[in-house]
């Protein structure tokens, strides 16, 4: 039952036919994209990986509730139903001793507000809200700035 | 209680600080504290501008900015809460890039398609405009002009574009990017239950015993629910979690039971669920007796294609949504075929994860709730995946009770409360009709006080055929409102990219950003986005979010809504309409289309004075409550027909209602007595979407997908997301943290998949389809682990144009373009 | 049959001649058979005899820095699960027969099964580890040659104090460096 899609010659010429009218008028008219100005019928090098920033000091934040980022690499961290290996090294129990930074009190809160003995399981999966910093400038630069008392 | 607005400021302030502090605050004390009153800082809430979870979040503004952003832990939605992206709403605006002026093609100072863009002001935007309209109408006809519009639009944008298409252009030619994303999930409503949207909430999350993610990977796509469900299963240790995917992702830490198998064998999964229920004496008898019909859906129905492509040509019923009686016994025959030895052998999933997987269905004493995203609705048997579902959980009466629940979760923030359901569909009208039905364009007629035959009866072109009918020179002026679609529609290559260019076309983007959309239109025009202007979303369990403009856009950048309402000055009726339609209500002569459609006595009757915020530029520029008399005239169509939506001003004040809002009640499931207002007492469920309040169990079989790996292109392509960005990245890839916690797109493939091939790690790779090809990077590890054969690539990078690769086939019932499954080769550059 | 009949005689009844030709066939005969014995153990080291039986576990290791890194050294199986001591080894081969038996009567046949005894299976690694002071890892990680001026602060902090003191151990903190984990609660430190 396997199907293959095969193009008649007829369509492929049709849908030539078509696309040389309108190759005419590719070109991105001096707008740059985040694609900067690369045509868009053309593709320039792919970027290659970045590696991960590793610093000894927490970055800063920008407001209260910003979530802090890792400012370490994160490889093969286990996140499953057995192991959190964040919490290895930042949980309340463990953060004297590895000298991490401690989780924000937030983090023992239920859904209802009630504090708990240990992380609330919904901030189990620590990367939807952490992530690590790859070593790269901000692909267009962004004017937010900071409430005046955190400058 | 009802809050002013001023109370409501008030209070969040203090919560949110109590929530610093860690402390929680009995709702009195708020009284006590005034300082909100003398900080800089002020707070409102407003829903998340990304994926349609619908998290409300706490908006901190100073001088004008947006200062700071963060979870709004009043809201039962997230209690708090927010993702990478939430949290770092503060900061989509600021991109330095953003659009301030109308800018142009032009040489020597007049358009040129082949021309450089030049700014221009917002009067010689819509001169230009409305002379290629008018030229476009003239020349062809409605079906020449059109608009491809946004499941990201305001609830009031949507039902503004609906308008000034169906009821002022008298086209039908407007079609959201829902259609992408959704289209297979209302389809498959519709067809089930004949209503669209999900009957169960997100309260399921903490009922159920068992949860089942189809082709849905909440963890990085809808990360607020995947902490509720996170939350349940930890907390409840007898509660199981099953993961089904054609790859190993993130969900699949937190799985009972992963399985990965062979796309498209979704569908004969499905049917062998329902096979086990029958085999093993689990139906509900009780139920289906009660509540549902059998049906056999027509088979052989192509692929959505071209009509002269031959995949096309081959099919026996192309595009048909046919349906036959058929009794329970020829069900439990034709499912037969889908035993677990046949399934397990075609999938690629053993056995006794299948059968795993059957038995928590099966069991009475199980609660199931089942998650569904793009696996099933990109998919060109989306709408037969949906009715599937469906099957399993009717044959077993789990559904429309608290963790019983067959949920189709949204990716974009209004997918529901706009896209879906104010009509934007080129096939739609508000709340559920269609254009194709005479009664319901007589409803729509008398509501909009249309003359009688005013509204098309034949749906316009959908997504896919946009793009089409633009390269065919049939669709001539066009507007893109609100969506990157150069980068998000199938086929770049082939369709879209020859059809903007066409010189036959004239198009327009409007857009906060210069996006790759921008760069292939012929007029761009700068947007006011999220919290510079007011708006309202509707989350994925029907819940109705508000929020007031907080600031003011840069520039000259005006809302959606204002750019529309405006530009429908330009035309006098008599340039639309032809003259037996005016002649039969002559009092409209002379008038234009903005008198017709907003200025008609019910959109312009609440004043200005009625605004409870500082900011409504709309409602100062147009010197009445647009938003309030746009939304008050819509929720006619819904209200008394089980879409009731609250009055205007309650939405300010909640944190969102679940429609249908009946009597100041929200309703948490549907076609429930108790929960229902809509079903009678004695009658326990109603699918009173259908005439007899039966819903149907579909039968249809696995059909192969429209294409498929073979010698030469060897392996299945699968594009999606990521957690850090969100669709195309015009928002997200602009916040510098974001930007640098996922740079570049990659190439996610096996390693001895790789290895095979020559390739390491991080080398460049040429991926090449039949239509198009594009450079990415491998990625051997990390967060998703695809299988030997399948390899996937997120779509957000406007460098890596994902969507040159990927096939324009469609599911032939919703349209929705299949973006998980095309068949490619890899090259090294 | 005859020909090794008469083979026997010659040997029971040896020439002197014989004797020479006896001793130098059992000379050569143990040089063959040690070296036939080493090639065979060596064999039983290889990641593919490994995963004729283990091949999911052994799949796990390629996500991790011990499979692909920066120099290209890596460990296999056998590094870190074999004592490289000859005594050591031949005591844990004759333990892993034992886990013929187990695999014979599919004690551990699905994944299912394996990740029920995940936890057993990785305590008797850490065990085994935590006695012989981590062996196997510092056949390789030597620590006189750590640079601790290569280390980030928190590793020097830990391998400067715990480890030197010998307070702790390699695999007291570095646990799931090759291997996904078992469920960890109730595991100290975790």
């Amino acid at each position: 039952m396997k199907m293959r899609v095969l193009l008649s010659g007829f369509i492929t010429s049709l849908l030539l036919c078509g696309a040389v009218v309108a190759n005419d008028y590719i070109s991105n008219g001096g707008v740059d994209s985040l694609r900067g100005d690369t045509e868009l019928n053309t593709q320039t090098q792919a970027a290659g990986l970045k590696s991960v920033v590793e610093q000894d000091k927490p970055y800063d934040s920008d407001y209260v509730f910003q979530p802090p980022l890792i400012p370490h690499q994160i490889r093969h961290y286990e996140m499953s139903l057995n192991a959190n290996k964040c919490l290895s090294c930042h949980s309340w129990k463990n953060a004297r001793e590895s000298g991490a930074t401690k989780i924000s009190v937030t983090h023992y809160e239920a859904r209802d507000g009630q504090v708990l003995a240990d992380v609330s399981p919904r901030r189990y999966f620590c990367l939807q809200c952490h992530v690590p910093q790859n070593e790269a400038a901000p692909l267009i630069e962004n004017d937010y700035e900071r409430v005046e008392s955190l400058r | 209680m009802k809050w002013t607005r001023r109370q409501f400021v008030k209070a969040n302030a203090v919560s949110a600080a109590a929530t610093v502090a860690g402390i929680s605050l009995p709702a009195s004390a708020t009284n006590l504290i005034t300082s909100s009153e003398d900080t800089k800082v002020t707070w409102d809430k407003a829903p998340c501008r990304f994926c349609g979870t619908g998290c409300s979040v706490l908006v901190g503004s100073q001088n004008g900015k947006v200062v700071a952003t963060q979870g709004d832990p009043e809201s039962p939605v997230n209690k708090g809460l927010n993702c990478i992206k939430g949290y770092f709403l503060s900061k989509i605006m600021y991109g330095k890039d953003r659009l301030t002026t109308p800018l142009l093609r032009m040489t020597d100072g007049k358009f040129d398609k082949n021309g450089e863009f030049a700014p221009i002001t917002w009067d010689q935007a819509f001169d230009i405009m409305a002379e290629k309209w008018k030229k476009a109408l003239a020349d062809k006809g409605p079906t020449s002009v059109g608009m491809f519009g946004s499941g990201q639009w305001t609830v009031w944008e949507g039902y503004a574009a609906a308008k000034l298409h169906k009821a002022g252009f008298l086209t039908n030619n407007l079609d959201p990017n829902a259609r992408h994303c959704m289209a297979s999930a209302v389809g498959g409503f519709m067809r089930t239950f004949g209503i669209d949207e999900p009957m169960g909430c997100y309260d399921d999350l903490e009922a159920a015993d068992s949860f089942v993610l189809w082709g849905s990977n909440m963890a990085e796509m809808h990360p607020i629910l995947w902490s509720r469900l996170t939350d349940r299963r930890l907390s409840a240790p007898h509660v199981k979690v099953h993961v089904l995917s054609t790859f190993e992702h993130r969900s699949f830490e937190l799985a009972d039971n992963g399985m990965v198998f062979t796309p498209q064998t979704d569908l004969a999964i499905l049917n062998y669920i329902a096979h086990y229920i029958i085999e093993n004496d689990k139906v509900n008898w009780d139920f289906v007796n009660k509540h549902t019909h059998f049906k056999r859906g027509e088979t052989d129905i192509g692929y959505g294609l071209r009509p002269e492509h031959p995949l096309q040509k081959a099919a026996a019923h192309p595009d048909s949504g046919k349906m036959t009686d058929m009794s329970f016994d020829e069900y439990r025959e034709f499912l037969k075929d889908y035993n677990l030895e046949a399934v397990a052998k075609l999938s690629g999933v053993p056995a006794e994860k299948l059968e795993a997987l059957a038995k928590d269905y099966a069991d009475p004493n199980v609660k199931v709730t089942s998650f569904w995203t793009m696996g099933f609705n990109q998919h060109t048997r989306g709408v037969w995946a949906n009715n599937s579902c469906y099957n399993i959980h009717l044959l077993t009466g789990k559904i429309s009770e608290p963790g019983n629940s067959p949920f189709s979760l949204t990716g974009q923030p209004s997918a529901c409360g706009t896209a879906r359901e104010v009509g934007t569909f080129s096939h739609r009208l508000p709340a559920d009709m269609v254009v194709a039905n005479p009664k319901h364009r007589k409803i729509s007629e008398d509501i909009w006080q249309l003359p009688e035959g005013a509204i098309p009866p034949k749906p316009g072109y959908h997504a896919v055929l946009q793009n089409r009918m633009l390269k065919d020179g049939k669709l001539n002026a066009y507007w893109v409102m609100c969506n990157n679609n150069m980068q998000a529609a199938p086929n770049i290559n082939e369709e879209g990219l020859p059809g903007y260019r066409n010189p036959e076309n004239f198009i327009v983007v409007s857009d906060p950003y210069p996006t790759v959309t921008a760069q292939a239109a012929d007029l761009i025009l700068p947007t006011a986005m999220w919290v510079e202007k007011e708006g309202a979303y509707g989350n994925a369990e029907r819940r109705t979010q508000f929020w007031h403009q907080q600031v003011s856009p840069p520039g000259e950048a005006k809302s959606d809504l204002w750019q529309m309402v405006e530009f429908s000055k330009r035309f006098a009726v008599e340039e639309v309409w032809p003259a037996e339609l005016i002649a039969k209500k002559p009092e409209y002569k002379g008038k234009t289309l903005y008198d017709i459609l907003y200025a008609n006595g019910e959109v312009d009757k609440f004043p200005v004075e009625q605004v409870d915020a500082k900011l409504n530029d709309e409602a100062k520029d147009f010197g009445f409550y647009l938003q309030k008399g746009l939304f008050e005239e819509y929720a006619k169509f819904g209200r008394d027909h089980g879409h009731d939506l609250a009055p205007f001003d309650t939405y300010h004040e909640v944190r969102g209602l679940r429609w249908p809002v009946v009597n100041g009640e929200e309703t948490r499931w549907r076609f429930r007595e108790g929960s229902d207002p809509y079903v009678k007492a004695g009658e326990g469920v109603n699918f009173y979407g259908k005439p007899d309040g039966k819903a149907f169990i579909i039968a249809t079989p696995f059909e192969p997908a429209a294409e498929s790996p073979d010698e030469e292109y060897d392996m299945w392509l699968s594009t999606g997301r990521v957690l850090e960005h969100w669709h195309s990245g015009s928002m997200t890839r602009r916040v510098p943290e974001l930007y640098r916690a996922f740079p570049d797109a990659v190439l996610f493939i096996h390693p001895e998949d790789a290895k095979q091939r020559g390739f390491k790690r991080g080398d460049e790779v040429l991926i090449q389809s039949r239509r198009g090809e594009v450079k990415s990077r491998i990625e051997t590890r990390g967060r998703n682990r695809p299988p030997k054969g399948l390899v996937f690539m997120p779509w957000f990078d406007a460098k890596q144009l994902t969507n040159k690769l990927t096939l324009d086939a469609t599911d032939p019932l919703s349209k929705e373009t299949d973006f998980k499954k095309c068949a490619v080769k890899l090259v090294k550059v | 049959m005859k020909l090794l009949k008469a083979f026997w005689r010659k040997l029971s009844t040896p020439s002197k001649a014989a004797v020479g030709v006896v001793l130098a066939l059992g000379f050569t005969g143990g040089i063959l058979f040690w070296g036939a014995f080493n090639t065979g153990m060596e064999a039983t080291n290889t990641e593919a005899f490994c995963s004729g039986c283990h091949a999911p576990i052994v799949a796990e290791i390629q996500e991790t820095i011990h499979y692909s890194n920066r120099s290209g050294v890596r460990a296999i199986c056998s590094d870190c699960h074999v004592p490289h001591n000859w005594t050591d080894k031949i005591v844990r081969k004759v333990q892993a027969s034992k886990e013929l038996i187990a695999f014979a009567m599919g004690t551990i046949s699905t994944q299912e099964k394996f990740e029920a005894r995940r936890k057993h299976l990785a305590e008797r690694e850490w065990h085994r580890m935590s006695q012989n002071d981590s062996q196997e890892c510092r056949n390789c990680h030597e620590f006189d040659f750590m640079d601790f001026s290569e280390q980030r602060p928190r590793s020097v902090a830990q391998h400067s104090d715990a480890l030197a003191s010998g307070e702790k151990t390699c695999v007291d903190c570095h646990k799931g460096i090759a291997h996904r984990l078992p469920d960890m609660s109730g595991v100290e430190g975790w």
